[in-house]
């Protein structure tokens, strides 16, 4: 594969970029690989990808139904932070965040990272305690973050309205090395390095059957014939119930809609992120100049990729009352997603009741920033059978009573 | 936006004035079951891709819990049915069959 | 004793519609088997009305009563004769499984009327009301914007509307931001 340069610019730009080569190729399936991942989404490209880097495991197929990055990945706000209470979540976003400064040079393909910071405003005494106690267990864990009073928000977002109608800003936790990412060029950029290592990606390929033998996953069945395999890895975020329901056993998660919106473009107006939770509103402002907006869940299961319209009306109330000259915008677009939640709001990363056969799911509402450090551990999980980033993630926890509450701790933006 | 028949006052009810209730028809195990059926009770619901049984209050409105069957990857709505039960009727059946035939939801089937 | 004041001291907006907040009202939630004998000759006692049908209010000439829902009533009267009325229900409802409970100084109410009222309240309310949808003599228990609340509509055309006290003040702006002289639709005009 050809690499990108500043050279390689030039001189296609002299030949009517004729030249470039497709980024992953499109494959036919093998008879059999070691490992078949399920979903090429950021999560299941990433596990792929580390399963080649870190293990040298290439002969992998990643199987997808419809295209790749279409699903969540594509359809998040691409937010990135690890400012999170509990440590097993400090340690594998905050190992996400630190692999997302230097993926673009990993891939030889510009991810558009931008560390710019993330405020999460604090608008209630309790969230003021609540992020207080947060930057100190994130002193602890390594993970840069800090207290910042209303003033310095002020600083960093001009337009925001500190004395709102209903909550004022009583201050923030800002976490100065969070960001955003293009999202789509994650999912590009992974599938090209996996593409690059070997691996197939297969897209419009829909499983419609996991086989199994004497309790062990010997391979899939799929819309492009059966595909055997040695290990097969579940990551398929809203589907995995389906998918967990065809191999057998079922998992701790309920399916619900997540919506998004972005505003018409703007002159650049704020250079960070602004997440607030308690009116439930958060907004950043992409490099096009569309406010990029997220949304609330709804509270009934749905498939659909399409929530109520409702959700969108909260939290375009929330952020009229926190940036008040929002109030004039005209929205582009608004989409959904359908994302897994679990009992406790943390994901799943684990064994499951079918040897060789595991699962990377329930990241709810804020998978993606995640991606790089769960594929990181999904791929140690599937390569060796132990990752200690992913053991307190595992399916068995809740049976065991060791819950990572991060519901309670990071409230509804998660 | 979803609209529900609240069986109890016979208002079309658009979801703003629902709360959903997550998964009907739960059978409670507590204190003297085994720890599979706690967990199972406690952690695993239903997460079907099509007809789901749930329950939902008419909050907003006279405050009665009540069933509804739904499809949850066409939004459509089969019907709802009182709380009263620990099984669809036989009516909400026969409309889940007429429109999915061969359906299966837990333990219960058209 | 202390002189009973409503929650906006008769507020008064006049736009599209006028908004009122109608002053201290005598309520009482009933609850018990609507279908039986002892609740319907209670409710006559009390109000002078019948046991009114699903989602219907009767007026009477001694009060109202409301359905609420499959087991429940609002009953209307005169402020001042609650405590006597609940006394009454008690004495003859003994015996029966029942509740009755003063909540008038629990609530709001508000009276919107002129000719934008029906489209003030559909701003507000998630409920159909087009002419021959919602008429003289319907009840409704839903949401006004963000808070619960219950509304009818009289023989002379107004909308009247309970909801809780503590959300008083929050009631009587919406009312009056919906009925804001610009804010014209039209919608039922």
């Amino acid at each position: 594969m050809k690499r990108y340069s500043a050279f390689a610019v030039a001189r296609e730009g002299l030949r009517y970029h004729s030249g470039w080569d497709r980024a992953w190729r499109a494959a036919a399936p093998k008879r059999h690989y070691d490992v078949i991942i399920v979903g090429a989404g950021g999560h299941g490209l990433a596990t792929a990808y580390y399963l080649g880097k870190n293990f040298g495991i290439t002969n992998v197929a990643v199987i997808e139904k419809g295209w790749l990055g279409g699903g969540n990945t594509g359809r998040n706000t691409t937010i990135i932070r690890s400012n999170y209470l509990q440590d097993p979540s400090a340690a594998i976003y905050e190992k996400a965040r630190s692999l997302y400064e230097g993926l673009s040079q990993d891939f030889n393909y510009n991810v558009m990272f931008s560390p710019r910071g993330v405020i999460m405003l604090a608008q209630t005494e309790h969230e003021v305690r609540g992020y207080k106690r947060t930057a100190h267990a994130n002193a602890l864990q390594g993970v840069a973050t800090e207290w910042i009073e209303p003033a310095r928000v002020k600083e960093l977002v001009p337009i925001i309205n500190l004395d709102g109608p209903r909550y004022p800003v009583l201050g923030g936790l800002w976490q100065e090395r969070g960001g955003t990412a293009r999202h789509d060029a994650v999912a590009w950029g992974y599938a090209r390095a996996c593409s690059d290592m070997g691996m197939d990606i297969i897209q419009q390929c829909e499983v419609t059957g996991v086989r199994t033998e004497n309790g062990r996953v010997i391979g899939v069945e799929t819309t492009k014939g059966a595909i055997d395999c040695d290990k097969l890895g579940m990551v398929v975020a809203g589907n995995c119930s389906v998918l967990s329901q065809m191999a057998g056993f079922r998992l701790p998660v309920e399916s619900v809609a997540l919506q998004a919106l972005v505003s018409e473009p703007i002159k650049p107006c704020m250079d960070v992120v602004v997440m607030a939770n308690t009116v439930h509103g958060y907004m950043s402002q992409s490099d096009k100049g569309e406010m990029v907006i997220g949304g609330g869940t709804d509270g009934y299961n749905n498939y659909t990729q399409r929530g109520s319209f409702h959700h969108i009306e909260e939290t375009v109330r929330a952020l009229v009352e926190t940036f008040p000259m929002v109030s004039r915008l005209k929205m582009l677009r608004q989409w959904g997603g359908i994302v897994d939640v679990t009992g406790d709001r943390s994901p799943l990363i684990s064994k499951t009741p079918v040897q060789n056969c595991f699962v990377n799911a329930g990241w709810g509402t804020g998978g993606f920033k995640a991606i790089p450090g769960s594929g990181w551990a999904m791929a140690e999980l599937m390569a060796t059978g132990h990752s200690p980033l992913a053991e307190a993630f595992s399916m068995t926890r809740f049976k065991e009573g060791r819950f990572i509450d991060e519901s309670v701790a990071a409230g509804v933006a998660h | 936006m979803l609209i529900l028949e609240c069986p109890y006052c016979g208002v079309h009810a658009e979801e703003t004035e629902l709360q959903a209730g997550g998964e009907a028809h739960l059978k409670r195990f507590g204190p003297g079951s085994s720890d599979e059926a706690f967990h199972d009770y406690l952690f695993l619901r239903e997460n079907p891709r099509g007809v789901h049984l749930e329950r939902w209050r008419h909050v907003n409105g006279c405050g009665k819990w009540f069933h509804a069957a739904r499809c949850t990857q066409t939004l459509e709505v089969f019907g709802t049915y009182r709380a009263q039960t620990s099984a669809p009727p036989q009516d909400i059946r026969d409309k889940i069959t007429a429109k999915r035939p061969g359906w299966t939801w837990r333990e219960f089937e058209g | 004793m202390s002189d009973a004041v409503s929650a906006l001291n008769g507020a008064e907006f006049n736009g599209l519609a006028k908004v009122v907040e109608t002053g201290l009202g005598g309520m009482i939630t009933l609850r018990g088997d609507l279908a039986s004998d002892r609740i319907k000759a209670a409710v006559k006692a009390a109000t002078g009305t019948e046991v009114p049908a699903t989602r219907r209010i009767a007026i009477g000439a001694a009060g109202a009563a409301a359905w609420m829902s499959p087991d429940e009533l609002l009953l209307m009267v005169e402020y001042d004769r609650v405590g006597a009325v609940v006394a009454k229900l008690g004495e003859d409802l003994a015996g029966a499984h029942h509740m009755a409970v003063n909540v008038s100084d629990a609530r709001a109410c508000f009276a919107v009327s002129g000719p934008a009222a029906r489209e003030v309240i559909a701003k507000v309310a998630p409920v159909d009301l087009a002419p021959g949808q919602f008429e003289a003599g319907d009840f409704r228990r839903t949401r006004f914007a963000q808070v619960a609340g219950a509304f009818w509509l009289d023989e002379a055309g107004v909308f009247h509307i309970v909801c809780f006290r503590s959300v008083a003040a929050y009631m009587f702006n919406l009312l009056s931001t919906a009925a804001h002289p610009h804010a014209k639709v039209g919608v039922y005009a």
